[in-house]
C-alpha cells in the first residue's frame, strides 16, 4: 500500500527543488574536496602572514608555529558548540540555530581563521542566520546579551560573512527532512506505539544535532543525513520506511553518514582547543588586527589606491568640461550621483 | 587580497553601470549592461551602512529568494556583488510594469490579452507557491514586463517561507488594495492564499482598469470589499468573527460579479470569484487556477510579444543606440540637418512614440551642436 502524500523534503514531489537549490549547487563537496579546499586556504594564508611578519622584521616568521587545517577545524567546531549556547540563551529556534552552523562552516570554506576569529564571525554568522530565517531582533539586544560583544564586532562583520556565502542565504536542514520522516513513518502499517515514535524521534533529533559537528551536511544532501539519524535512533523503523519508499537503496548510502557522525561528532577538548587559541594570538593575520602597525600600512595603501581613482576620475570631468564635451556637464552629474563607489 | 574580495571584484568587473532610472525606499536602481555581451540589466544598489541592524530585512529576503528562484516568470538575478557599502543586486532589466500598462488610456485591452497576463501572474506565483515561498506584496506595480512581453514577479522584499501550519506571522504585509479579508481582520496564522485573494484584485483591476478594492484606511477596505462582495456570512467563512481583530462592519448584500463586470464570460467570472472566496481555505490554488477552464476556453492567449506597451517600452526597445533609429531625422527636421539618415519617412508609429521622450531628443541636440 502506498503512504499518502506528504509534504516532506524526500518526497518526490519536493527533491527536484532541492536540486536547483544553490545549495546543492555549489556547497556539496567530496570529503576529498573538502579537505583539499581547507589545506589550500591554510598554507595560503601561512604564506602571506609569513610575508607579512617578514617586511615588518626580518626573520621574525621563523619561530611561530602556525595552525594547520585540522586545528583551524578544530577551533570552528568549538565555536559551533558557542552558537548553539547562544541559541539556548535566546531561545532561538532550531532553524536559526542550524542555519547559523551552517553559515559558520561555509564561511571558513572561504576563509582561515588566521584571518578572522571565529568568536566574532560565529556572532556574525548567527546574527544573519536570525534575518535570513526571517527571526530578526535588534543588533542592540543581541549584542547587550552576550558579554564583552558591541554592535560593530557583528556590523563590522556582516558583509564580509554575507558575501563570504555569496549570498547565497537559503539552507536546506536535516531536521527538516526529519520532519518529513516522522509524519511518514506514523502512516506506517506496523508502526510502534505513537510514544515509542516519539522517543525515536527525539533520539534521531539528537542525532541531527550531533551531526551539525561534523562536515556530513557539506557532503549529502538533507534528506539523507535525516534518515541515517532516524536509522542510529531506530533501524528497523527506518528500514520499514525505506520499504515503504521502495528506497532499500538508500540505506546503503547511509552507512558512511552514520560513520562520520559517530567519528566525528565529540566535543573537541577544551585544552586541546585553548592551546591552539593560544598559538592563533600569536601567528594571527596582523593585517587583520585593527589598529595593528600591518593593518594601518595596509589600509593607507588600499586609502591612497582610491584616492588617485578618485582624483583620475574628477580630473577626467574637469578636463571634459573644459573642452566642452557635450557629455561633460552630464558626466559630472553622473559622477556626483556615485560619489560614493 | 582575500580570495573572497578578489572573487567580489571579478563579478563586479562583469557588469557596467550607465544611469539611474528608479529609487524605491531602500535602493536605487540603475540601467546597465553586461560588459562582455553589451545585454541590458538592471544593477540595483542598496546602501547598507545606513541600517543599525546591519544588512536590511528586505534585501535579505530579496536576496535569499531571487538566489534560488529561476523561472520565466520570476525576475532572474543575475548576480550579486558588493561596492564599498553597497549592496549590487544585478537584475533583468524590465522594460515597465503593469501598474503603467493599465494606466496608459490610449491602450485597450482585449480579454485575450487580460489571459496572458493572468496565466504569466499564475504561473509564477505557482512557481513560487511550489517553493513554499509567499511573496505577500503581489500588486500591479511589482509585475513588472519584458521588451519580449513576458511578466515577471518582482519584489520579494516581503517574502518569506511558508510556515509550518501553528506557525505566528505578520498580518502587516501586502499593500491595502489587495490585502486579503483574513488579514485585515490580524489573522496570524495565514497561506498561500493571501497572494490568491491579490491576484484575484489585480485580475480585476485588468479588466476595470482601475484598482478594484481602494480601500482609504485598514476599516475603509474591509467595508470596500463587504460593499462589492457582500457581508460574510459564518457559513461562507467559519469562524472568521474569533479572528483577533474582528469588528463587526455592517450588512452588505452581495451583489453579482456580473453586475460590474458586464462583458466578462463566464468562466472569466468563475476564475475571479474563486480567488477572491472569503474563507481562505476555499480559496483557489495557482496550480488550481492554472488548470481552470478560464485558459482553456476561447480566446487563446495573446503571445506576450503581441501584448499592449506602452510609449515608454516601445522606444526602449527602439531607441538607442542613436543611428540605429532611423525615424530620428523627422524628429529634428525643425532644428537643422542634425543625424540624416535616409530620406525615407519613419513609420508612424515610431514616430508618435518618438514624439514626447525627452532625452533621446536632447541628445540629438547635443550632437548636432557639436556638429556645427
Ligand atoms: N529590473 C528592473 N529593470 C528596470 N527597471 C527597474 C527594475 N527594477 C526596478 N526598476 C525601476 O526602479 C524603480 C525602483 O524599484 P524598486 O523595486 O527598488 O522600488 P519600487 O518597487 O518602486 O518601490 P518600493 O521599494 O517601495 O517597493 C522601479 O519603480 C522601476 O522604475
Ligand atoms: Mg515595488
Amino acid at each position: 500500500m502506498q503512504p499518502p502524500p506528504s509534504p516532506d523534503v524526500t518526497s518526490p514531489a519536493k527533491t527536484p527543488l532541492f536540486h536547483s537549490s544553490t545549495q546543492y549547487k555549489n556547497w556539496r563537496f567530496s570529503t576529498e574536496q573538502l579537505r583539499v579546499t581547507r589545506t589550500a586556504l591554510n598554507e595560503a594564508a601561512i604564506a602571506a602572514i609569513r610575508n607579512t611578519f617578514e617586511s615588518d622584521s626580518p626573520g621574525s616568521s621563523s619561530d611561530v608555529h602556525f595552525l594547520d587545517a585540522h586545528e583551524e577545524l578544530l577551533l570552528v567546531k568549538l565555536y559551533i558548540t558557542k552558537i548553539s549556547q547562544l541559541c539556548g540563551h535566546f531561545r532561538f529556534p532550531e532553524e536559526v540555530e542550524a542555519t547559523g552552523i551552517t553559515y559558520l562552516k561555509r564561511f571558513y570554506l572561504k576563509n582561515t581563521v588566521m584571518d578572522w576569529h571565529p568568536k566574532n564571525v560565529m556572532l556574525t554568522a548567527l546574527f544573519l542566520a536570525t534575518k535570513t530565517t526571517n527571526h530578526p531582533i535588534s543588533l542592540e539586544s543581541y549584542t547587550s546579551n552576550i558579554p564583552r560583544t558591541r554592535p560593530s564586532d557583528v556590523l563590522d562583520l556582516e558583509f564580509l560573512v554575507a558575501q563570504s556565502l555569496a549570498f547565497e542565504f537559503a539552507v536546506w536542514h536535516a531536521h527538516r527532512a526529519l520532519w518529513g520522516l516522522w509524519l511518514d513513518i506514523q502512516e506506517l502499517s506496523q508502526a510502534p506505539p505513537h510514544e515509542e515514535l516519539e522517543r525515536v524521534y527525539d533520539t534521531a533529533l539528537q542525532h541531527i544535532r550531533t551531526s551539525r559537528l561534523t562536515d556530513v551536511e557539506l557532503i549529502y544532501p538533507p534528506s539523507q543525513i535525516a534518515l541515517a539519524c532516524l536509522t542510529l535512533a531506530h533501524p528497523e523503523i527506518a528500514a520499514s520506511w525505506a520499504r515503504s519508499k521502495n528506497a532499500e537503496a538508500a540505506l546503503e548510502a547511509i552507512e558512511s553518514i552514520k560513520r562520520t557522525i559517530t567519528r566525528d561528532g565529540d566535543i573537541p577538548s577544551v585544552d586541546v582547543v585553548r592551546e591552539i587559541d593560544r598559538r592563533l594570538k600569536i601567528c594571527k593575520n596582523p593585517e587583520k588586527v585593527v589598529g595593528s602597525k600591518a593593518y594601518l600600512a595596509k589600509k593607507a595603501k588600499e586609502d591612497s589606491e582610491s584616492e588617485l581613482k578618485r582624483m583620475r576620475k574628477a580630473d577626467n570631468v574637469r578636463k571634459a568640461v573644459e573642452q566642452g564635451d557635450p557629455f561633460g556637464e552630464e558626466l559630472a552629474r553622473e559622477a556626483n550621483l556615485d560619489d560614493d563607489d | 587580497m582575500d580570495a573572497v574580495e578578489r572573487a567580489n571584484a571579478d563579478r563586479q568587473k562583469k557588469w557596467v553601470k550607465d544611469q539611474k532610472v528608479g529609487e524605491g525606499t531602500y535602493a536605487v536602481v540603475y540601467r546597465g549592461r553586461e560588459l562582455a555581451t553589451g545585454r541590458k540589466i538592471a544593477i540595483k544598489k542598496i546602501k547598507v551602512g545606513q541600517f543599525k541592524d546591519g544588512l536590511d530585512m528586505s534585501a535579505v529576503r530579496e536576496v535569499k529568494y531571487l538566489r534560488e528562484l529561476h523561472h520565466p516568470n520570476v525576475i532572474e538575478l543575475l548576480d550579486v556583488f558588493s561596492s564599498k557599502t553597497n549592496l549590487n543586486l544585478v537584475l533583468e532589466f524590465l522594460d515597465t510594469d503593469l501598474e503603467m500598462i493599465i494606466k496608459d488610456r490610449s491602450l485597450v485591452f482585449l480579454p485575450a490579452d487580460i489571459k496572458s497576463w493572468m496565466a504569466m501572474m499564475f504561473r509564477g506565483l505557482e512557481f513560487c507557491h511550489r517553493n513554499f515561498i509567499l511573496h505577500r506584496d503581489l500588486k500591479p506595480n511589482n509585475l513588472l514586463i519584458a521588451s519580449d512581453g513576458q511578466l515577471k514577479i518582482a519584489d520579494f522584499g516581503l517574502a518569506r517561507d511558508a510556515a509550518d501550519p501553528g506557525y505566528k506571522m505578520t498580518c502587516q504585509v501586502i499593500t491595502r488594495w489587495y490585502r486579503p479579508p483574513e488579514l485585515l481582520f490580524g489573522c496570524r496564522y495565514y497561506s498561500t492564499a493571501v497572494d490568491i485573494w491579490s491576484v484575484g484584485c489585480i485580475f480585476a483591476e485588468l479588466m476595470l482598469r482601475t484598482p478594484y478594492l481602494p480601500g482609504e484606511s485598514d476599516m475603509d477596505q474591509l467595508k470596500t470589499i463587504f460593499r462589492a462582495l457582500g457581508t460574510p456570512t459564518e457559513e461562507e467563512w467559519p469562524g472568521h468573527t474569533k479572528l483577533p481583530d474582528y469588528v463587526s462592519i455592517g450588512q452588505f448584500p452581495r451583489t453579482p460579479l456580473r453586475d460590474l463586470f458586464t462583458a466578462a464570460t463566464a468562466d472569466t467570472l468563475n476564475l475571479l470569484s474563486k480567488c477572491i472566496v472569503y474563507e481562505p481555505r476555499k480559496r483557489i490554488s495557482a496550480k488550481d487556477a492554472l488548470n481552470h477552464p478560464y485558459f482553456f476556453a476561447l480566446p487563446y492567449p495573446t503571445h506576450p510579444s503581441k501584448l499592449p506597451k506602452t510609449i515608454a517600452q516601445t522606444t526602449a526597445a527602439a531607441s538607442r543606440p542613436l543611428d540605429e533609429v532611423d525615424g530620428n531625422v523627422d524628429l529634428n527636421s525643425g532644428a537643422g540637418p542634425g543625424a540624416t539618415a535616409a530620406g525615407t519617412a519613419p513609420p508612424k508609429k515610431l514616430k508618435r512614440k518618438l514624439s514626447g521622450h525627452d532625452t533621446s531628443r536632447n541628445i540629438a541636440r547635443k550632437l548636432d551642436f557639436t556638429a556645427a
